[in-house]
């Protein structure tokens, strides 16, 4: 783990067990509805957002997390050196989200400006115990970068092989 | 019909046998196990040739094989065989996406870009399946276009080259039995009535296995599963009653006893076989199942009938009309005559009964059993006679459509209407 | 391992080797009639004739023909199967079948009465091998005037301004080989012949996996592989060589892949039928092995959803073990249960 990564790591750990403080929360605009108040648009009822906070590692490796009441929405921005970087991430994320349901806590689709979003609400905490699904987010931020990369060496090394192996039996 | 462009391709993977082809012929191109063999060696190249050895690097995905050729593979050391479908549904991903690599660029030869896709599913495939089916299609292989069918429906429409189908509807009852499982499905409209389809367990394996059993029994010079096998496919037939089958045997054994004889490559080695009984005996556990079976015990023909009671009132009829077989268990002589003949018996003791009790006279109902020519990959042909029409392409998603927006596109297709 | 792309057409060489070697007992020929399809909107058509079933019809449609024939390619097919015209007859003007380019018709009981098992399985291999040698046609061409032009300019001065431009002025062979101006492009020389594909990428993926493999395909030369054709890449605009003869798009998805073929992979005889073989492959290789590292990736981000659903299942209390039971025994240190799910 390089030299920044760990207090990168560190502080989004510290930041997200103290956002994760979700209590069941019925909506005051919609009688017997129970959405998460992050989701709704236009921050109707102010009193129940709490203010947004950003964690950078560099411009490059950040996330977002908005807390409210009842849930919070946790936006990760992946390391994308070039424009390989680039395409695995998006397949990566993508990937990912079509399997949405079984992970319980991802969204299908990422905040704008950012490669992929999870939604915690009240109702997960409920279920599931909290330290673990802060583990959990620490443990694909750590995977993900490295993930990338290997893809990334993988894809070189894979091309190089296919073009000796092209061009090899010309001679 | 170059004009038309490029064939569409039809696949059809069955949990046995996958069917190859291109649409537009009237039999599969290729028709081999749904195997796949991959390698079980992590670099060990001990290839001299350094171009072998440098290619040997990081290459393990391609190191694989598949059909009989992964049979083949598979029987060395180095390479370990798996079915990547089970029970109709695929299990393993990442084997089928090989499994329709080496199918797409070795054995059809041909540029996905260029081509639109008939792919099959069995009844009730959960809507995710048909999601990553689209995922792989579209992005892997940046197939043209794609058309996911169920392949009860296909057989459907295979059935409609019969001379005995007038109306082209996608309305009646299938019966498909491959090597492992009997289906007894009833379509309605084109859509599968889930509630109502039952299984049989007992399939073209258990056959083969019955006459293996009966050769041992009577210490046949060679009882292998190949001879077995043969004998089914040459000598086997359904007779309309075991009883008198039995006295047929006995009184005219010069015309009813076979033999069969195994050949080898060494022609002094060839050994002769005696096909008895088996010859009606081994199709009779469809209608029999006792005589091979100890759990299962249920005739196909009352199965039938249970599956079209169980189906909505207003499409019964329409289901007894119209009784599709599909599969290569289908395909022993005589086999729609007899189900024909022991389901109209227990539809008509039905009606009698019911007459007898409410006084009111029945307008009846027909019970007709389909079979045709196509049978064997009955699913396969209903996919290539759909998918060469000019229609075809309109009812299929495009690289385009699922582009701009997502796998989720595939959970509907339209149905198909051939005039 | 499917590393390289095969040359033949492996059904042609199943659906004739069945015909021409059934199996069991070999009565009456059966009629057949099948569609068969090939990369680059190739189809062929395999059918008995309905008079006689010991004529089979051999036809092939290919996307480039009307290409193909300014470069002669009925006469280079004509003497490929010459060898075999005692059972393969060509096929001329009204003779070939409807919306194909090109018939042959095989007669099968000549072979069968006359042909040697060897001869058999040379007929097979050459048919299953249609779409190379037609493609080979206009490499042959290009070829032979680069022998031509090898021997004129033999003992000139080959870097005078007047040689120099009468070497540009050289006409480039065109091959429009797909749909959507996907086009193949040979210009011969004294001392090389240069081959340019031009291909288009179907996607954003494509397009960028692509770069990296041909970014591989021009550093080979460098690294390794010094007596392979020089290899040269070029994004939206096309190389000098043929820029008489392409125009300059602002297409983003185009890649103009430029080999340069000198004279050690023009040697006459085995090395020059092997070249050609193998570069016109080439499309059909690159896009194959794109789709391969696709799939690939696929395999991987598998794999890792599987590990994080693993940890996911860590944070829920009823978590269940490998074999998918649930454990029940997890307690607090009083003894009591996990409260599990909402009430």
């Amino acid at each position: 783990m390089s030299q920044s990564l760990k207090p990168y790591l560190t502080a989004v750990r510290a930041s997200l067990t103290a956002a994760i403080c979700l209590e069941d929360f019925s909506s005051q605009l919609v009688e017997r509805h129970n959405i998460p108040e992050i989701e709704v648009d236009n921050g109707h009822n102010p009193e129940l957002i709490l203010n947004p906070m950003v964690i950078a590692r560099n411009e490059n490796e950040k996330i977002l997390i908005e807390a409210s009441v009842n849930s919070v929405r946790i936006s990760i921005k992946i390391k994308q050196a070039d424009e390989i970087e680039q395409i695995l991430v998006h397949k990566f994320t993508r990937f990912l989200e079509a399997r949405a349901e079984n992970f319980f806590i991802l969204r299908r689709v990422p905040l704008k400006g950012y490669d992929i979003s999870f939604l915690v609400t009240n109702f997960h905490t409920e279920e599931m115990l909290k330290s673990k699904l802060v583990d959990f987010i620490i443990e694909f931020m750590e995977d993900v970068d490295k993930e990338i990369s290997e893809m990334k060496l993988f894809l070189n090394a894979r091309a190089r092989v296919i073009a000796e192996a092209y061009l090899i039996p010309f001679d | 019909m170059s004009l038309m462009g490029t064939p569409a391709v039809v696949m059809d993977n069955g949990t046995g046998l996958t069917k190859l082809g291109f649409a537009g012929n009237d039999s599969p191109s290729y028709v081999f196990p749904t195997a796949i063999a991959t390698s079980s060696k992590v670099g060990q190249g001990s290839n001299s040739k350094s171009l072998l050895v440098l290619l040997k690097r990081g290459l393990e995905d391609l190191d694989f094989s598949i059909g009989y050729e992964a049979l083949s593979a598979a029987s060395g050391p180095n390479y370990n065989l798996s079915y990547p479908i089970k029970h109709g549904q695929i299990e393993n991903w990442d084997h089928m996406e090989r499994f329709w690599e080496a199918s797409i660029f070795k054995y059809l030869r041909c540029e996905p870009e260029d081509h639109y896709f008939l792919l099959t599913e069995p009844p009730l495939n959960p809507p995710e399946n048909r999601e990553n089916v689209a995922e792989i299609m579209f992005e892997s292989f940046n197939c043209a276009g794609l058309y996911i069918a169920v392949q009860a429906v296909l057989a459907l429409a295979a059935s409609w080259t019969s001379s005995k189908v007038q109306d082209r509807s996608l309305t009646g009852t299938v019966i498909d039995s491959g090597d492992g499982v009997t289906h007894v499905i009833p379509v309605a409209e084109g859509y599968v009535i889930g509630g109502a389809i039952k299984n049989i367990p007992l399939a073209g394996r258990d056959i083969t296995t019955f006459i293996q059993s009966l050769l041992r029994d009577r210490g046949e010079a060679d009882s292998s599963l190949q001879t077995a096998e043969k004998i089914k496919q040459q000598f086997c037939y359904v007779c309309p009653d075991i009883v008198k089958e039995f006295r047929k045997f006995d009184e005219y054994p010069q015309e009813k006893f076979a033999q069969y004889v195994v050949e080898y490559a060494d022609k002094n080695k060839n050994k002769v076989v005696d096909v008895g009984y088996e010859r009606f005996l081994a199709p009779e556990i469809f209608f029999n199942p006792e005589i091979c079976s100890s759990d299962f015990l249920t005739p196909l023909p009352t199965v039938v009938d249970q599956v079209i009671q169980a189906s909505p009132i207003d499409v019964r009829k329409k289901l007894y009309k119209n009784i599709v077989l599909s599969g290569g268990s289908t395909m022993f002589k005589d086999f729609g005559r007899r189900l024909q003949r022991d389901l109209k018996t227990l539809v008509n003791e039905r009606i009698e009964a019911s007459e007898r009790l409410s006084g009111v006279k029945s307008t009846g109902v027909d019970v007709l059993v389909i079979s045709h020519k196509r049978q064997r990959n009955a699913v396969w042909f209903g996919g290539s006679l759909l998918a060469q029409t000019s229609e075809f392409k309109s009812y299929c998603f495009t690289k385009h459509d699922y582009d701009e927006r997502g796998p989720s596109i595939v959970r509907n297709f339209s149905l198909f209407s051939v005039p | 391992m499917m590393l390289q792309i095969d040359p033949k057409n492996l059904l042609i060489q199943k659906t004739l080797t069945e015909t021409i070697f059934p199996e069991g007992d070999s009565g009456s020929p059966k009629s057949l009639d099948r569609i068969i399809s090939d990369f680059d909107y190739t189809n062929y058509h395999i059918s008995t004739l309905p008079d006689n079933k010991d004529l089979l019809l051999i036809s092939l449609y290919l996307k480039c023909w009307t290409d193909l024939a300014q470069y002669g390619v009925e006469k280079y097919l004509s003497t490929k199967y010459a060898p075999f015209s005692e059972y393969l007859t060509v096929l001329t003007g009204n003779d070939i079948e409807t919306s194909f380019n090109f018939s042959m018709v095989l007669n099968l009981e000549n072979l069968n009465s006359l042909g040697s098992e060897e001869v058999k399985l040379a007929i097979i291999d050459e048919l299953a091998l249609l779409k190379r040698n037609a493609m080979a046609s206009a490499f042959e061409k290009a070829f032979a005037r680069y022998d031509e032009l090898a021997a004129t300019y033999a003992d000139s001065n080959t870097y005078s301004e007047e040689v120099q431009a009468e070497l540009q002025k050289e006409q480039v062979l065109v091959i429009n080989y797909r749909e959507s101006d996907e086009s193949i492009y040979i210009k011969p020389s004294f001392d090389r012949v240069t081959v340019v594909f031009l291909t288009i990428f179907q996607d954003e993926t494509d397009k960028i996996f692509g770069k990296v493999f041909l970014q591989e395909f021009v550093d080979a030369r460098r690294r390794s592989v010094q007596t392979a054709p020089q290899v040269l890449y070029s994004h939206k605009d096309p190389p000098l060589d043929i820029q008489s003869v392409a125009l300059s798009s602002n297409d983003e998805n185009k890649g103009y892949i430029t080999f340069v073929l000198f004279p050690r992979h023009l040697v006459k005889g085995d090395r020059r039928e092997n070249c050609i073989t193998h570069v016109q492959f080439f499309r059909n290789y690159f896009h194959y092995h794109i789709k391969c590292s696709k799939a690939y990736m696929h395999s991987r981000m598998r794999l890792r959803v599987k590990e994080y659903l693993k940890v996911l299942k860590r944070a829920q209390p009823e978590a269940v073990d490998e074999d998918g039971k649930a454990i029940d025994n997890r307690k607090t240190a009083s003894g009591r249960r996990f409260e599990v799910g909402r009430v």
